[in-house]
């Protein structure tokens, strides 16, 4: 149903034939020439992530900025961050499929791409903050010569077995939305190599009313099993600070509120690469302003669940005449890190209510730039949480102070670059849009549109 | 798109002439609930208040969360809410006098709250709190609490009369428009409010979660007085022909979504405060684990949450009205013992107790409540017969 005056989720004058050709020929033609520049900028950037592990395998953690007392440092900073990230793709796919919201079909595709791509840059961290990750399969449960079990009631464990379950159902979920746009590709490619290997993808797809029937089942029973991950996967993750005592990270408040900065990012992700690549690609009559709108709508009501975590921290620091508590907050207010903490109210509280202006709502540009506040500033709230909880905490003689090295920082922004890289390729070989499901809703918005543009 | 359309829809919705003997019992039900809990203030003036607190608190959680719904209805544009819109607005009505029946809770102030009483000064934590936790700054804020919600329901109801009346299409987005911040406000309001009228009970514990925990039961016990209201009229004219199936459905899908909500906020709360073990927090808990009070959280875990929640799955069972309605029903029996559980343990610090006067003064508000609400329900169409949603709702599978 559209309310009236709503732009449309398809732009007028689309057929299904035409859906599927204009989807299936980014990836069947040639790149133009800044998807080279692009994907090679990204790639370099892999290399230097590859460098700096070598090195860090080689010599240690220690080439990081971790000391004691901040013994969690940029790695589990980036990790929270990521994962985050990687929450909208999954809430898009099924949580909005189960409330039978249509317009999410344009921006699924690639929004459950960004997810994958994002837990396995988040996956990266644990594994190298162990700091010999050829051991890290400790992690898991399996019963050994040594007789150690790993701690159960400790939630670092919990995300183990929280993380890959994501990693794998959000896979799953990718995969067989995939299947029937595999097989639209292996009818259209030329090339033999590219016929081959989309056939051989789409598992002999045919497209007969028993397919259709077993994977409309298959989607939705992946829908259910996807959904309460959405919420668990970021709910032990801040359990991993909440179930501590330290104040700063000992707070109940902690899942909801997580969960609720995790899709507030991954939103802000998901608006960082549709604005450009709708441009780039010519995909405005998809990816339509009605989608952005709806998008920086979430944006917005996240963004103030998490607003409204910080108010309830500050309070509930002060009400609870707990003296260490109300230190944390006042040395995150005037403390030595108190410009990262202003930087990150700025981003993620004050930039985000421009999002109440319909204008910026519906200006590609202008959400754009909310976006990449929102991305810095998700950022820099985990690197508060991390860093001047643990920074000053119990002990004066214990305290001290922490900074990224190079080393660190080559890391994070190779992670970026991982992450850039894997777009573009995903990009280059798979339809960004899913095809059929565009096809499936184009008869429904064309039909309406002569009511809507009608003076 | 300001163009006024004429009224989309013939069929006319008045309320039923049944409303008025119900409303009719239901003073009735007032008048024997409140001369009972006069008897028991005369008898026992502290377990008056604090029985008296529980139940204000009780009915102000479902009049409280049906505007929270309404705002909820606004803001996402669904058919879902058009049905029930009426009865939402109704309700949200009665928060101004809801704020009248407060008063004797300010009387017996020192009754019910450790830090309104005189050796409260000897106790340095709540000494800290002072500035916040003061007989002023108390009712100051119950006011503005009742205050700013009383508006929020007037405003959003006067518009939705105005549709009816005029018809007029940029009304739909005037309601979005007020229910954004509206939604916002009310969420802070009501945490601060949980924090007054209940965590300060215990006034050395606090828990940052405990303002979203109130929040979800609210939103469970406005629903389930929302599905018992719905099941009562679709067995009535006008609304017979008018609830389907398909409304339930979304109402049972809503109120499954809530008790995970609810479900969700109490296993955080409790498993980070279990975990860290501090003696400033885990008193709280081990109160409600010792001295027959283990005994109502298992119902609550049982309850509120494993049957209810199972029962909800079925999607015949939301499809079924009444089966809908049983449900519905034990789940705002539930909201009860959850309040009773939140508030009584820390009265008196000792054994599980209830008293004769829970009943009677949760009768003698819920009698005058429930008749508010139908005096207000009475006086509109049950429907929102201009609604550009109307025929969507209407159609609803």
């Amino acid at each position: 149903m559209t309310a009236p005056g709503k732009p449309p989720i398809v732009a007028p004058g689309h057929t299904p034939g035409s859906v599927t050709d204009q989807i299936s020929s980014i990836v069947l033609t040639r790149m133009p020439r800044w998807w080279w520049a692009a994907f090679g900028a990204s790639f370099a950037l892999v290399m230097m992530l590859l460098y700096a592990l070598t090195k860090l395998v080689f010599e240690g953690t220690g080439i990081w900025g971790l000391n004691i007392p901040v013994g969690w440092g940029f790695a589990i900073i980036n990790f929270v961050w990521w994962i985050g990230i990687g929450h909208a793709g999954t809430l898009i796919s099924a949580i909005l499929l189960l409330l039978r919201q249509e317009w999410r079909t344009s921006i699924n595709r690639f929004a459950e791409a960004m997810t994958l791509f994002a837990v396995a840059c988040a996956g990266l961290f644990p594994l190298i903050h162990v700091g010999r990750p050829w051991l890290a399969y400790w992690l898991l449960p399996y019963p050994n010569t040594m007789d150690i079990w790993p701690q159960f009631r400790s939630p670092l464990v919990w995300d183990v077995f929280a993380v890959t379950t994501y990693a794998t159902v959000s896979l799953l979920f990718w995969y067989v939305g995939l299947v029937p746009d595999l097989a639209t590709l292996r009818d259209r490619a030329r090339q033999r190599l590219a016929k081959i290997t989309y056939g051989f993808l789409s598992m002999g797809w045919r497209g007969s009313a028993t397919h259709w029937h077993n994977y409309e089942t298959a989607y939705l029973l992946l829908a259910g099993l996807a959904t309460p991950l959405v919420v668990s996967v970021h709910t032990v993750v801040s359990f991993d600070f909440a179930v501590g005592q330290l104040p700063g990270w000992h707070a109940t408040i902690f899942p909801p509120y997580f969960v609720a900065g995790a899709i507030f990012a991954g939103f802000a992700m998901v608006i960082t690469l549709a604005v450009p690549l709708r441009t780039l690609f010519d995909l405005k009559d998809f990816i339509t302003i009605r989608h952005l709108q709806n998008m920086g709508k979430v944006m917005l009501a996240t963004g103030l669940i998490v607003a409204y975590g910080y108010v309830i921290e500050i309070f509930m620091a002060w009400y609870s005449g707990n003296w260490f508590e109300e230190f944390m907050i006042l040395n995150r207010i005037q403390g030595p890190y108190r410009m990262q903490w202003y930087a990150l109210l700025l981003c993620n509280v004050l930039a985000p209510q421009l999002l109440w202006i319909k204008r910026v709502r519906s200006t590609p540009a202008l959400l754009f730039v909310v976006a990449m506040f929102v991305n810095v500033g998700m950022w820099l709230e985990r690197f508060v949480i991390v860093v001047t909880s643990l920074h000053r905490d119990f002990l004066p003689s214990s305290w001290g102070m922490y900074a990224g090295t190079r080393w660190d920082w080559a890391i994070f922004v190779g992670s970026i670059g991982l992450f850039l890289a894997l777009l573009f390729l995903f990009i280059r070989f798979l339809p960004m849009i899913s095809i059929f499901e565009m096809r499936t809703i184009v008869p429904k918005t064309q039909a309406r549109e002569p009511d809507e543009v009608s003076p | 798109m300001s163009e006024p359309t004429a009224s989309t829809h013939e069929r006319s919705f008045p309320p039923p002439a049944d409303l008025d003997g119900l409303q009719s019992k239901a003073w009735i039900a007032a008048g024997i609930g409140i001369a009972a809990s006069l008897a028991g203030w005369f008898l026992d003036p502290t377990q008056f208040y604090r029985s008296y607190l529980v139940s204000w608190i009780f009915w102000l959680s479902v009049a409280a969360g049906c505007l929270a719904i309404l705002m909820l209805h606004h803001l996402s544009r669904g058919a879902w809410g058009l049905m029930i819109r009426r009865v939402l607005e109704a309700a949200a009505r009665t928060l101004p006098f809801l704020a009248i029946l407060f008063i004797p809770i300010v009387l017996g102030l020192e009754e019910t709250y450790v830090w309104a009483r005189p050796e409260a000064a000897a106790d340095e934590l709540i000494q800290h709190k002072a500035v916040y936790l003061n007989r002023t700054a108390f009712v100051f804020r119950t006011v503005v609490y009742l205050g700013v919600w009383s508006f929020f329901a007037y405003g959003l109801s006067r518009l939705s009369l105005r549709q009816d009346r005029t018809g007029d299409a940029t009304l739909f987005r005037r309601m979005q428009v007020i229910s954004a911040p509206g939604l916002g406000i009310y969420c802070l309001l009501t945490t601060f409010a949980a924090v007054d009228w209940l965590m300060s009970l215990d006034p050395h514990w606090y828990s940052s979660l405990f303002g979203v925990y109130f929040l979800g039961g609210q939103g469970i016990a406005a629903l389930a007085f929302v599905i018992l209201v719905a099941l009562y009229l679709a067995q009535r004219e006008p609304m017979a022909g008018a609830f389907n199936a398909g409304h339930f459905h979304d109402y049972g899908k809503l109120l499954l979504a809530f008790v995970m909500l609810w479900t969700y906020f109490a296993i955080s709360q409790l498993l980070i405060i279990w975990s860290a073990d501090l003696p400033e927090e885990i008193t709280w808990y081990l109160e409600r684990a010792h001295g027959g009070w283990k005994w109502v959280s298992i119902l609550l875990v049982l309850f509120h949450f494993l049957l209810p929640f199972l029962l909800l799955l079925s999607s015949d069972l939301k499809r079924n009205a009444k089966a809908l309605g049983k449900v519905a029903l034990l789940l705002l029996a539930m909201r009860w013992f959850d309040v009773f559980w939140l508030a009584a343990p820390s009265f008196e610090h000792g054994h599980l107790s209830f008293h004769w006067l829970d009943l009677a003064t949760l009768v003698g508000l819920g009698g005058i409540w429930l008749a508010l609400f139908l005096g207000q329900l009475k006086t509109r169409s049950l429907v929102p017969v201009n609604d550009p949603y109307l025929v969507e709702a209407l159609d609803n599978e």
